[in-house]
């Protein structure tokens, strides 16, 4: 049997059932609801690293119902693109379980990971926060492409262009081509000029602009990956449908990018680890996605650094890691921004769990990666020597670890420091980061190794 | 005045998100005597505790809307057995996600938050023009118009939402408070809202404050 090719879910965006989006909102949290009980998927409140597979296949089982039940909805047609189980195991059976990205001696495979496996994971390095000039965009994806474990990165979005704010307008095409101009140059004298951009295309919220700086005479290759965003739970639009058509038709990589959220639609951490898994299963078979790029928040705390989210984005991991084997890169919102010791712990906890649970990683994302000039390249790299770090690492002994870092920071999740911009902690003539930002780095790591984690 | 065990039951109604045995509770206990105010009350205890429940998510967007659903069909036959002077809401408000941004669910758990803690809300919405948010503050007589937008790319739609309204000579009579994730107090500030607020939670208490400005 042949998956649903992307055509087909056209159609059906064009004629499956009609439902208003309050509607589809209610019946996403019901079906949820129901599956999470009847397998008995349950957050204890103490493990966040569960190491029980059998967790990790029922959350799976849960997704693939829940799934092929619910379906994802299309805001503006407000259909339902609908899938049987049978397309739905099919479609996973012929997903892409490799992607290659890069050109010349930066051209890499991922390959997807395992729980507690000896391979280190996929560094995907960076974090796609605004950024307010053009000197700092440029040392920020030099320092990162000069990290040397980085497999591909994750450029800043630009803020301004030529002190106009870059807003969804026709402006972001500008803003968005300048962005790239100096991704490409950061990325030569970093010595990496072929290393894959995956967040593609920062600066360019909007689909249209982002189709629009793709073509081919600015340069970009489809070896280089696109982000599709959906949205939470489950929900797509016609400019997302069009920019995976145009990207399709290229042959580029597409990377469904989603977050769920822990209180929104999907409930607790249960439901929500569900949800991620049918997310997971949407980027396949809806998008076609050769890669994904996905994190969970809480919505009171605006973080990933919180105990639900840990756990949920634990589980889910692991079973997409030990059910489809597909090629995902997960990561954390942290509360705590550069400078702060809080923001180290925040990481570290971060990366063990992703790595312990067999998945590949982004680093860092400070501040809540909302503030703009709030991220420096010294938290990536202490995100890549952790994650280094924990690769081979048992599910048990990451949780014990997590936990001991939960207890550095959890109290502070509220009011967590925002730290200092970039600009305030690195030189911006050498791209190096200042002494003082430095001992707290190396004092950080000192703390790891008392608890057990082997960095270097 | 009823038995407590119909008001009760009117209580675990809402708690159920039951809409039709609540309308039907609801009439039988004004059909014993109990007053609409009365009823009102308990039902606004009720929201209060959910929005509580909420905000150590113990229960989740979902609940609040359904609650939001429950209790509107509860004040659609109470409300009109008041005299209009006795009706007294917190105050009017207007709230969307701003033109181009089409993430909503931040906009929407403070649009259930605000109904649970009994404000009247219009909500209009995501990808809102600025136009469209002043004509239903208009139109309601609002008096709080709340905007959201959750990307650096389309934040500076809320500066335009504030400065169209001063265009039309009309800022003086609403009071604006803005959100989302890249919002800070420092930017609500610079564009000149009346109030930020970081989170859902926060936004409630913000708004409580605000009106009684």
């Amino acid at each position: 049997m042949n998956s649903v090719n992307f055509f087909e879910v056209l159609k059906r965006s064009l004629s499956g059932p009609l439902v208003s989006e309050k509607e589809f909102n209610l019946m996403v949290s019901k079906k949820l609801k129901e599956v999470v009980k009847e397998y008995d998927i349950k957050f204890d409140g103490e493990t966040l690293v569960p190491s029980d597979d059998s967790l990790a296949d029922d959350v799976y089982k849960a997704a693939l119902d829940f799934y092929s039940e619910v379906g994802t909805y299309c805001m503006d047609t407000e259909r339902i693109i609908k899938f049987s189980e049978e397309e739905i195991k099919e479609g996973l059976k012929n997903a892409p379980h490799k992607a290659f990205f890069g050109e010349g001696k930066e051209a890499k495979t991922f390959i997807p990971r395992k729980p507690e496996s000896k391979e280190p994971p996929w560094c995907h390095v960076g974090a796609g926060i605004a950024v307010s000039n053009e000197e700092i965009h440029s040392k920020l994806v030099e320092g990162y492409a000069s990290i040397p474990e980085a497999d591909s990165i994750s450029v800043p979005a630009l803020a301004f262009i030529e002190a106009v704010p870059i807003r969804e307008s026709p402006i972001e095409f500008y803003g968005a081509l300048k962005m790239l101009a100096s991704a490409k140059e950061a990325l030569k004298r970093a010595g990496k000029p072929g290393m894959p951009i995956l967040n593609l295309v920062s600066t360019a919220a909007s689909q249209i602009a982002g189709i629009a700086v793709s073509a081919a005479q600015f340069g970009l290759k489809p070896s280089n990956g696109w982000l599709v965003p959906t949205y939470p739970e489950l929900k797509i639009g016609n400019n997302e449908l069009c920019k995976a058509a145009y990207l399709l038709s290229w042959g580029a990589n597409i990377g469904a990018e989603y977050s769920p959220l822990i209180g929104g639609y999907s409930g607790g951490p249960e439901g929500t680890a569900v949800v991620f898994v049918a997310n997971c299963i949407q980027g396949i078979l809806v998008l076609k996605s050769t890669y994904q790029l996905a994190w969970i928040t809480n919505v009171i705390d605006r973080c990933s650094s919180t105990k639900d989210a840990i756990w949920a984005l634990a589980v889910s991991g692991q079973a997409i890691s030990r059910n489809i084997s597909f090629p995902l890169i997960q990561f954390h919102y942290q509360a705590a921004g550069p400078t702060t010791k809080m923001l180290f712990y925040e990481v570290a906890a971060g990366m063990i769990e992703i790595v312990a649970s067999g998945q590949a990683i982004e680093t860092a994302h400070p501040a809540r990666a909302v503030e703009i000039d709030y991220v420096t390249p010294l938290e990536m790299k202490f995100s890549v020597e952790v994650a280094y770090a924990a690769t081979g690492m048992k599910r048990a002994t990451a949780n014990e670890i997590v936990k001991e870092l939960l207890k550095k920071y959890e109290n502070n999740i509220k009011n967590a420091p925002k730290g200092k911009k970039y600009q305030e902690c690195f030189d911006l003539k050498t791209g190096k980061p200042n002494e003082e930002y430095l001992k707290i780095y190396s004092e950080v790591k000192e703390e790891l190794k008392d608890i057990g984690v082997p960095i270097e | 005045m009823v038995e407590n065990s119909l008001l009760d039951k009117i209580r675990l109604d809402l708690f159920n998100y039951d809409e039709k045995a609540i309308k039907a509770d609801v009439e039988k206990a004004l059909e014993e005597g109990s007053s609409p105010l009365e009823v009102i009350d308990v039902l606004s205890g009720c929201m209060r505790e959910i929005g509580d429940k909420f905000a150590r998510l113990e229960l989740f967007l979902t609940d609040l809307m359904m609650a939001g659903d429950t209790m509107k069909v509860a004040l659609e036959i109470l409300l009109p057995k008041i005299p209009k002077e006795k009706i007294s809401t917190k105050g009017k408000i207007v709230i969307g996600t701003v033109k181009g941004d089409i993430h909503d669910i931040g906009k929407n758990i403070v649009s259930a938050m605000l109904t649970a803690s009994g404000f009247e809300v219009y909500d209009i919405g995501k990808d809102v023009s600025a136009s469209k948010f002043l004509e239903e503050a208009e139109k309601v007589k609002a008096d709080i118009i709340g905007a959201s937008a959750l990307m650096t790319t389309t934040m500076p739609a809320l500066k335009d939402l504030i400065d169209y309204i001063k265009a039309k000579n009309l800022r003086n009579k609403y009071k604006i408070i803005i959100g989302g994730g890249p919002v800070t107090k420092e930017y609500a500030e610079e564009i000149g809202a009346d109030a930020y607020a970081e989170n859902a939670v926060e936004a409630i208490k913000v708004i409580e404050n605000l009106i009684k400005k």
